[in-house]
């Protein structure tokens, strides 16, 4: 016999001896902590590009770099920042105008400059308008920009938007911030791939390399215009860890040290880790039970809609699925808005009012439970998002707790690509899903009317008279108090009607370094980036 | 030769019914490069349609065929719907992770499963290990075991980088390699399982063979049958087996890329799926597609050419 048991052991060991040789390098190499030096970001995705107005997700990266004229904060406040303050009625930078038409003033902080020493004026802001409005690119949304007529420029540091109609939202218009006027004039902005994958800013951080699958490092800009102390941290590392185990993995290990936007299953894992704070803010989001009255007829009658919101026990969900992580919530404009309306119709959890209101809707209980009308079972499949293993739990507890006052729902778990196309043709009966929105609070499209898809996001098919003029109405309405007024009735005629079943506030998790200073999360889209210039770590230098 | 010649004769074809089935196949799973936006409120429906037809999608699926087809022949493979750069600089940037990653991985899987394969194949305790140790690999999960490795090595001991190709900063030699160890070893535990059984059963039938007991008869020492007669033999069958696997690992290495984030082709795969950017996916499938069909070629010549009986008929 040949000696290859021999030859395997020495085999092993030497193995063993590479391993462990490796294992002592990779230990000097990386695994530091978070300091004012670098701060690692655990980032779930690589951007498509670096330019904001060409896309559609959030934007964490390209908002240390270009900066909006606004921004909104972890309140969801609109605050300023390249611009000098929010134009409004009271202040008399918004003007309507007898035509219909509406003129907005932006006045520009002075001494702004972008990265390459040439002043941000309002040169720019009138080229980002009339760049979008030209139409020979694909920027994502064209939402607002295609009301704007025009746009004068009486000095460097004021632009004047000449709407044709009223814009409410008109203050969210440039969170995007503005193209360069100097770098992309006359240019096909879609191949402009220096811009694109390197834009140019004012922000407190410019890209220094982009490694492709891998990172983007971001350094600090000298002369940021908020003064020389900011911003605190000299580099930014994005690191792209698309899978969520993977990404918390790493944070646990120290090889990344901020991960935003923790999922609600693996907020158990980061706690008790002594490195890492968990850093919790509303959101303006909500989770939600759509029930599509065109795909599901019954879905029609209020007493169903009604008996089915009191047969989910929501505290139940969220004490138990979600580890109380979110707070109920009973509407669609979540409580930190200034539009919100606490005081609505609830549906708390009542399984006799539930039965009773069915039994009022002509279901009447079967032989095996579940009702019927006209000899057709309350039956009706709900559609989530695979792999979304909260939503797999909260659809089957929903199942559950539905069977009890005799309604039968299947649960259909659906690829989160392949769901959007799906609830946007209409041809399902329920889905499980949230609404995130930005600061402002238009929710038209989600319930007017006219704007099923494709003209919105009515995928409830409801319909209500009333409903839509008030949320027309708040559309032209750009007078802040007047426009909650608007809103708070369109809320309490929603909750009166109930279209759809809502669960809970979809609370942003964010885990950040324990001695991370000023982190103060973001409840929209605008990402808890928003004031990464005052991020600092550690003692103040 | 002709025989070389006749094999790429039927390739083409092959690949153009390939080409078909895959476009169809992939502008059948619902949603589209778009559908991503439908989920964002901010992003208004007649933007939506206003981007379908600036991409071309709006076209019938025939005519997006043709274009592509042609375009695609000329070695024009068009631009990511996702990031709008060209899809082969963006193929060719991830290449070199991949083959690092399944080269490695591909040496240490052969030089388990021959040692393995072999004992094996000679001992019935060694047999019984390995059977128990390879059906343990073929059957663990893939993204499991990475998961496991990384808990362990990474997060419970600390010896080892949990994912990624380098630290930042730290791009040495020794620092690659330790990044290597963890997916190397994932991947290589799968193919090594599979494969040394392989080599197990084709030495178990060579030692078998009327040639190997007249060498012992001849008095041949049986180290000498087994290295120089018996696994001669066995390996023809065990080259294209590994041939093959290495072939689809360089595409299919989706998974582990995915779960240790190695910025390989694997990894813009699985992107291009979930974005359903479909030139990419395309250009992805028909490089795997080519790559599976090249290197079953290479197998077939390689067995004719290391074979003699092959030769006669052709």
């Amino acid at each position: 016999m040949i000696a290859i048991p021999r030859l395997r052991r020495s085999a092993a060991s030497l193995g063993m001896t590479i391993v462990l040789g490796l294992a002592g390098c990779a230990k000097d190499a990386g695994h530091g902590g978070a300091s004012n030096a670098l701060l690692i970001v655990g980032y779930d995705r690589e951007p498509d590009t670096m330019n904001r107005y060409a896309t559609h997700i959030l934007e964490d990266i390209q908002s240390c770099v270009v900066e909006g004229l606004v921004t909104s904060d972890e309140q969801m406040n609109v605050v300023p920042v390249l611009a000098a303050e929010i134009p409004t009625i009271q202040n008399g930078g918004v003007v309507m105008r007898p035509d219909g038409g509406m003129d907005v003033t932006w006045k520009l902080r002075p001494n702004v400059k972008w990265h390459d020493g040439k002043p941000h004026t309002s040169a720019d802001v009138k080229f980002t308008v009339d760049a979008i409005n030209k139409g020979d690119w694909k920027p994502e949304s064209t939402d607002g920009f295609d009301r704007i007529a025009s746009v004068d420029t009486p000095d460097s540091l004021t632009a004047v938007v000449h709407y044709k109609e009223v814009y409410a939202p008109y203050q969210m218009q440039f969170f995007r911030g503005t193209l360069p006027k100097h770098v992309l004039d006359g240019r096909d902005i879609d191949k402009a791939n220096d811009y694109n994958r390197s834009p140019l800013g004012t922000g407190p951080y410019r890209i220094t390399e982009w490694k492709t699958g891998e990172y983007v490092l971001l350094d600090k800009v000298k002369d940021y215009w908020r003064g020389p102390e900011y911003p605190k941290i000299d580099r930014l590392l994005f690191r792209f860890l698309a899978n969520t185990t993977t990404r918390i993995n790493q944070l646990r290990s120290g090889e990344v040290h901020l991960v935003a936007l923790v999922p609600w299953d693996k907020v158990r894992e980061l706690r008790g880790l002594a490195s890492v704070r968990l850093n919790q803010v509303l959101g303006n989001g909500y989770e939600h039970v759509t029930l599509n009255e065109r795909h599901f007829p019954a879905f029609q009658d209020v007493r169903v809609r009604r008996a089915l919101a009191h047969a989910i026990d929501r505290e139940l969900l969220v004490r138990t699925i979600l580890d109380s992580l979110v707070t109920t919530v009973n509407g669609p404009i979540q409580p930190l808005s200034w539009a919100y309306e606490p005081n609505v119709r609830r549906y708390d959890y009542d399984t006799t009012a539930a039965n009773r209101l069915l039994d009022e809707a002509g279901w009447k209980r079967g032989a095996d439970g579940v009702r019927v009308k006209d000899g057709k079972p309350l039956a009706f499949t709900l559609i989530t998002q695979a792999g979304f293993a909260i939503r797999e739990n909260v659809s089957q507890a929903i199942q559950r707790q539905f069977r009890d006052v005799g309604v039968n729902t299947s649960v259909k778990l659906i690829d989160g690509t392949s769901i959007s196309s799906v609830w946007f043709s209409g041809d399902f009966d329920a889905m499980l899903h949230w609404w995130q929105s930005g600061a402002d609070p238009e929710i038209t499209l989600f319930f007017a009317s006219d704007r099923t898809p494709p003209a919105g996001r009515n995928i409830n098919y409801f319909a209500d008279d009333s409903l839509t003029r008030v949320l027309y109405a708040s559309d032209r309405t750009v007078d802040q108090p007047k426009r909650a007024e608007l809103l708070k009735a369109a809320q309490r005629r929603v909750a009166e009607l109930v279209p759809e079943l809502v669960l809970y506030n979809t609370s942003k998790i964010d885990a950040v370094p324990a001695a991370l200073r000023n982190f103060k999360g973001n409840p929209t889209n605008a990402g808890p980036f928003w004031n990464v210039h005052e991020w600092e770590l550690g003692a103040p230098r | 030769m002709r025989f070389a010649a006749r094999r790429l004769a039927q390739a083409i074809p092959l690949l153009f019914i390939v080409s078909v089935l895959v476009f169809a196949l992939i502008h059948a799973a619902p949603g589209g490069p778009l559908s991503l936006y439908l989920d964002n409120p901010n992003v208004r429906p007649e933007d939506i349609a206003r981007l379908r037809r600036a991409m071309g999608l709006d076209q019938p699926l025939g005519v997006q065929y043709v274009a592509w087809l042609g375009a695609f022949v000329r070695g024009d493979w068009g631009y990511s719907y996702a990031d709008g750069r060209p899809v082969l600089a963006r193929m060719l940037e991830r290449l070199p992770p991949t083959l690092e990653l399944v080269g490695v991985a591909t040496l240490v899987a052969v030089g388990v499963s021959m040692v393995v394969g072999i004992a094996a194949a000679l001992r019935r305790g060694a047999d019984r290990a390995a059977s128990v140790v390879a059906v343990a690999g073929l059957s663990i999960p893939v993204f499991w075991l990475g998961l496991v490795l990384q808990l362990l090595f990474s997060n419970a001991l600390g010896w080892l980088p949990s994912s990624g190709r380098a630290s930042f900063g730290g791009g040495g030699i020794a620092d690659r390699l330790a990044h290597l160890v963890l997916p190397v070893t994932v991947l290589a535990v799968a193919h090594a399982a599979g494969w040394s059984r392989y080599l197990r059963g084709s030495m178990r039938l060579a030692l078998a063979q009327p040639f190997a007991n007249a060498a012992r008869a001849r008095g041949v020492t049986e180290g000498r049958i087994v290295l120089r007669h018996a696994l001669r033999h066995a390996l023809l069958p065990f080259a294209t087996v590994v041939l093959l696997d290495a072939s689809i690992m360089a595409s299919g290495a989706v998974v582990t890329e995915s779960v240790f984030a190695w910025p390989g082709i694997g990894s813009l795969f699985t992107e291009a799926l979930a974005k359903r950017d479909y030139t990419v996916l395309m250009a992805f499938l028909m490089c795997a597609s080519i790559a599976v069909v090249t290197l079953s070629f290479l197998a077939d010549v390689a067995v004719h050419a290391l074979d003699p009986r092959t030769r006669d008929q052709a």
